[in-house]
């Protein structure tokens, strides 16, 4: 019985690296970067079938997978209405509950569009999808997502593959503050330190796909992630120390308490 | 018939959602078909006949983070 | 009559609030307290290892944190309210309070010109912020009466708050769109053994229902809540922890709305009633302190029950909001008079002295928070939350 379960709607985890599947320079390295993270919900994306590339070799030996769930993402539309039918293409194909709420119009920086996503995660969640959107880091849009069933949010630590890390730590920590639901950051990762100290914030889960995919060794890599998710995770929960206090001079305040 | 598929003209000879599928994925496993906006699922295919100029799309997964 | 032992039965206290899985802890080390004084995501250990820190050595380290965060949070400002007990009628029957209906005092309720008379004294001494009171329901002041006041008082005051019976949500709701913008309720105490003591007859023996009126509040569109529980009745340790859970549970469910905590101490009252758990100053200062570390961003609220030289110590060091001048006899503003009110106000001090002493002492008295003018833009149901 894992006490230190990863609840998503009705769906419980025990690993907290969610992983990516793109990028990767072949299906069999991808698959076996999955294995050695311990990922248990893995982002999928949808194209055009195209009879010139093979497509089962990729999603086969996932599906395949024990214990490894797809969570189908809607990147590439760039409305609601696009990112719910999307939704509705991927349940066509893999009968996952889950779907990452992923809509950015901007091909440049890719950020996330706040009100098409918020649109999209109620419509979906009014639907009974376990939804996790992909979002800036705003504590106000967190919460509004919260109050309309999302089953999480997945605030940006930095742009989708820039590698800066959690430069949005200091929304982080309010969002993580004000959160009911878990709080997954998701982009922007480079290192498995950065994992780690997204946990030790008190974040409840990484996504990471770029990071382990661009590696020299994506399953190697993969595994340090899963590392370091699982340290962050125990130091956040035996209660990390405290940074020191400023120092304050001048004289007693509570003298006219003695 | 004439119609779109995948955004591209192309020609046909099948009469229903099904019948396209199997002319253009065959054997290689699992699409979603959407024609003209509209999600057909796999146990609609067979029933679903096409006209001429529909749009129809063939999507599959692909790696994404 | 409840029975006194603890029954689990019928210990109706929410696992939200409830405090004593926290309680019967040791006492905490200086490496525990350290931590906790520099804690950034304060919870309710947090809060009660600064609670019970050993004050000989911990009060001065905790008063600084609670001055640095004040000032963070609300840089010197002071906001000044005041109280307007438009009646003393009451069919309460709280063993403490001097308007129990078995307490002997005339009893008074203002009518139209009186209060227009009391809220233009007011208004004289600057005020922008007004707390209107009642006791328990009564035919003589009851909710049509008390919304009247609140029109009245939202004509010429820029916010207006109400101290009163646990309403119904539609109630409320009819005070916000009135003009009030928040709701002070106390539990008193939140120990539901101890709580029947205390409360012999009438709707307030109701422990769960007054528990429960913050959240109608807020559901009928008021903006805020004020909550607190009378220091005094039981042990301070329960009812504070009880206190910053019930804050805690609120503001995270009712995210879009404010949140403030009051502290008020049992004061001698006309029916002689003694606290039964008394709280020294220096516990109360703790207490305070404790609160503003672990609810950096909430108003925390010190009335004129207090001693001048406590309120003067506390001010802007926790405590942000201050009642100044007050009168808590019916008509008081107007006039002077000569029984006791609800309590013996302690800081008798004037408007100008109070705020004389907060510029002395480096700190900004403010009458006015925000303007009424941009309220009456958004109907109530536009400024509630979903919980």
């Amino acid at each position: 019985m894992n006490d230190d379960a990863l609840i998503f709607g009705d769906q419980s985890f025990s690993s907290r690296l969610l992983l990516g599947t793109g990028k990767f320079s072949d299906a069999e390295v991808m698959a076996r970067a999955v294995a050695a993270s311990g990922a248990q919900l893995v982002t999928v994306a949808l194209r055009r079938f195209d009879r010139d590339r093979p497509h089962d070799t990729l999603l086969a030996p996932l599906m395949a997978m024990r214990g490894v769930t797809l969570m189908p993402n809607t990147s590439g539309a760039r409305t609601a209405e696009e990112a719910i039918q999307a939704a509705r293409i991927a349940r066509e194909l893999c009968g996952s509950r889950f779907v990452k709420v992923e809509i950015h119009p901007n091909p440049r920086h890719l950020m996330p569009d706040p009100i098409e996503t918020f649109n999209a995660s109620r419509a979906l969640a009014a639907d009974g999808w376990i939804v996790m959107p992909y979002i800036p880091a705003d504590p106000v849009l967190a919460k509004r997502l919260e109050e309309v069933g999302c089953a999480s949010v997945m605030p940006l630590g930095s742009a989708i593959g820039s590698g800066q890390g959690l430069a949005t730590s200091e929304m982080l920590k309010i969002i993580v503050r004000e959160s009911r639901i878990p709080v997954v950051v998701d982009a922007g990762l480079r290192a498995p330190s950065q994992a780690a100290a997204a946990l030790e914030l008190g974040c409840s889960a990484v996504l990471v796909n770029t990071a382990v995919a661009a590696a020299d060794d994506p399953p190697a890599m993969a595994a340090a992630f899963a590392q370091a998710v699982a340290a962050g995770r125990q130091a956040w929960r035996a209660g990390l120390m405290a940074a020191a206090d400023e120092a304050q001079a001048s004289s007693p305040l509570t003298a006219f308490l003695k | 018939m004439n119609l779109m598929l995948n955004g591209e003209p192309a020609e046909t000879s099948a009469l229903t959602v099904a019948e396209l599928v199997r002319e253009h994925v065959g054997a290689q496993g699992r699409v979603a078909v959407v024609l003209n906006d509209a999600v057909v699922p796999a146990a609609s295919q067979a029933a679903t006949r096409l006209s001429a100029g529909d749009r129809v799309e063939l999507l599959v997964f692909a790696g994404g983070g | 009559m409840k029975n006194d032992t603890l029954d689990e039965s019928s210990f109706c206290l929410p696992e939200t609030i409830d405090p004593r899985p926290w309680l019967g802890r040791p006492k905490p080390d200086a490496r525990a307290v350290a931590a906790a004084l520099a804690c950034d995501a304060p919870d309710e250990a947090t809060f009660v290892t600064l609670a019970q820190a050993d004050p000989d050595v911990w009060l001065e380290p905790l008063a600084r944190r609670a001055q640095a965060l004040t000032r963070h949070h609300f840089g010197r400002t002071i906001q000044l309210y005041a109280p307007l007990y438009l009646s003393n009628y009451c069919s309460g029957g709280c063993v403490y309070c001097g308007f129990a209906a078995d307490r002997h005092q005339t009893r008074l309720r203002l009518e139209r010109p009186d209060i227009e008379r009391e809220l233009a004294a007011m208004k004289r001494l600057g005020f922008e912020q007004v707390l209107l009171l009642t006791g328990e329901r009564t035919p003589h002041a009851d909710f049509d009466y008390l919304l009247d006041g609140v029109r009245l008082a939202a004509s010429m005051f820029h916010e207006v708050t109400v101290e009163a019976f646990p309403m119904k949500t539609e109630e409320y709701r009819a005070l916000a769109e009135a003009g009030c913008v928040g709701v002070t309720i106390y539990q008193e105490t939140y120990d539901p053994v101890a709580y029947p003591n205390f409360h012999r007859w009438g709707p307030k023996r109701d422990y769960t229902g007054r528990l429960n009126a913050p959240e109608r509040a807020l559901v009928g569109g008021l903006c805020g809540v004020g909550l607190g529980a009378l220091l005094g009745l039981s042990d301070p340790l329960f009812d504070t922890l009880a206190l910053f859970r019930h804050v805690r549970d609120l503001q995270c469910r009712y995210w879009r709305s404010s949140f403030s905590v009051s502290f008020p101490r049992l004061r001698p009252e006309v029916g002689g009633f003694q606290a039964p758990n008394p709280v020294s100053d220096r516990l109360l200062a703790q207490i305070i302190f404790a609160f503003r570390i672990c609810l950096p961003e909430n108003t925390l609220v010190l009335s004129t029950r207090e001693a001048p030289a406590f309120r003067d110590g506390l001010a802007g060091v926790g405590i942000n909001r201050m009642s100044a001048g007050s009168r808590t006899t019916i008509g008081g503003y107007s006039h002077a008079a000569e029984d006791e009110g609800q309590f013996v106000v302690s800081d008798g001090r004037s408007v100008e002295e109070v705020c004389a002493m907060l510029r002395g002492r480096g700190l900004d008295p403010v009458f006015k928070n925000w303007d009424a003018a941009f309220r009456d833009v958004l109907a109530p149901e536009a400024r509630t939350c979903c919980g």
